[in-house]
């Protein structure tokens, strides 16, 4: 019986000092998420507008003299990935590959990584990156995003990718969090994501296209606005991300905080009843003994 | 006069969303100004100082570096990469930043790279003190 006490009493105290843990890493989530969610909330209408403008434009374009617009002969697409810096968040980063493999249907392709656990997956899954350097979800500030705009773009031009997908966590609420993913390039990707999504394809073919004017002229513009458009969505889809990454951490660590309290309930009254076994035992042991003297 | 909805927006957040009845801004190719009633429209922004005219006639300046502005459907959208008005540039911080970018400037053999980052930091710099002067 005192072995075992003694294997109950360790137990309690592992089971204490992980407790411990996940409760500070939940405290130091909620705190980090407080000002992500702002963040995030900030840069949402910025990345909102740009992208919707962007989709008016795909869908009223006929213009076809700028690569942007038409696309390469290339087909394959890449993928920028971006999940968290690092683990203990639940299923955040589980979900984003789960997205990410639906997406893109075994197919050949290439990945920009953003984040140390999206380049993980991508080195075990044997999978070509198109750079390294952006690893750290983290460290990447406005200028950074406009360097992976940049990067992109001039892979684009060069016909080495024929698509850029984006592939991110969108913060909804404090509780969920949903991967997607969106294209962004060749601009005529968005007219079709539009007609697809909501499922009224013929409404969209029916209504009349939208005439812009484009000022020098569209080649000229889209030239300038697509590096810019690309640096301002992924800016706030990494926003998005950070936001959901530490509000799936709270959550998963919220979780595991009150799992540990249970177990810790259980084992208390485990000892307890094994400490009460005990004495009953040794008072009867005294009683039987005094008896027969 | 007639008003439009004039929206700009950063990626730090939305920073002007309302009527206004002109705005002006300089685009690559010169300096414009939208109107209510303009036809859709696309086009980037170049660096130059910005003015929006509110329907009460009141200026609001700004610096306005990068960027599209778009019209459409009578709204106009201006996504910049950085807009600051008037009152919130830091001038002592663009001065400084000015000096930095001509010391850089001013040393011999820089990468073309190192040349352009000084030069658009110079260029950013000069927008923002001449707005504010």
């Amino acid at each position: 019986m005192a072995a075992n006490m003694k294997a109950v009493k360790l137990r309690i105290k592992s089971v204490q000092s992980t407790m411990q843990i996940t409760k500070a890493m939940e405290l130091v989530a909620s705190s980090k998420l407080r000002r992500a969610k702002e963040r995030a909330e900030n840069s949402r209408p910025y990345f909102e507008k740009i992208y919707s403008t962007l989709k008016d434009i795909a869908n009223g374009n006929t213009d076809f003299s700028s690569v942007y617009a038409k696309g390469n002969l290339n087909t394959k697409p890449c993928f920028v990935l971006l999940a968290g810096d690092r683990g203990l968040a639940g299923g955040y980063n589980a979900n984003v590959f789960k997205r990410f493999e639906e997406l893109r249907k075994g197919q050949d392709c290439v990945v920009l990584p953003i984040g140390k656990k999206a380049l993980e997956y991508v080195k075990r899954k044997q999978i070509p990156c198109l750079t390294e350097t952006f690893a750290e979800l983290a460290n990447i500030k406005v200028s950074g995003c406009f360097d992976i705009a940049k990067m992109l773009c001039k892979a684009f031009k060069a016909g080495e990718i024929g698509s850029i997908e984006l592939v991110y966590t969108k913060f909804i609420s404090m509780l969920t969090q949903r991967p997607e993913g969106v294209p962004l390039l060749p601009l005529k990707d968005l007219v079709s994501e539009a007609s697809d999504k909501t499922g009224n394809a013929t409404e969209e073919v029916g209504k009349p296209r939208e005439l812009i004017l484009y000022e020098p002229s569209a080649e000229v513009v889209f030239e300038r606005i697509v590096p810019e458009y690309l640096a301002g969505v992924i800016y706030g889809a990494i926003c998005e991300a950070a936001a959901s990454e530490l509000a799936a951490r709270r959550t998963a660590m919220e979780s595991a905080t009150g799992n540990a309290e249970e177990m810790l309930e259980n084992l208390n009254l485990y000892y307890n009843r094994a400490r009460q076994a005990g004495i009953t035992q040794e008072i009867t042991e005294i009683v039987g003994g005094a008896e027969s003297i | 006069m007639k008003t439009f909805l004039l929206r700009i927006g950063t990626p730090d957040g939305l920073l002007f969303d309302g009527e206004v009845e002109r705005v002006i801004c300089r685009s690559i190719t010169g300096d414009l100004a939208i109107m209510a009633g303009h036809i859709n429209f696309c086009t980037a922004i170049g660096m130059g100082p910005a003015v929006v005219v509110l329907p009460d006639g009141t200026r609001r300046e700004a610096a306005c570096i990068g960027g599209m502005l778009t019209m459409m459907n009578g709204e106009c959208s201006l996504m910049a990469t950085t807009w600051e008005w008037k009152e919130d540039i830091d001038e002592e911080r663009a001065g400084k930043s000015k000096e930095r970018a001509e010391a850089t400037l001013a040393q011999t053999g820089l990468t073309e790279q190192e040349y352009k980052l000084a030069e658009f930091r110079l260029k950013r710099a000069l927008v923002r003190l001449d707005v504010k002067s």
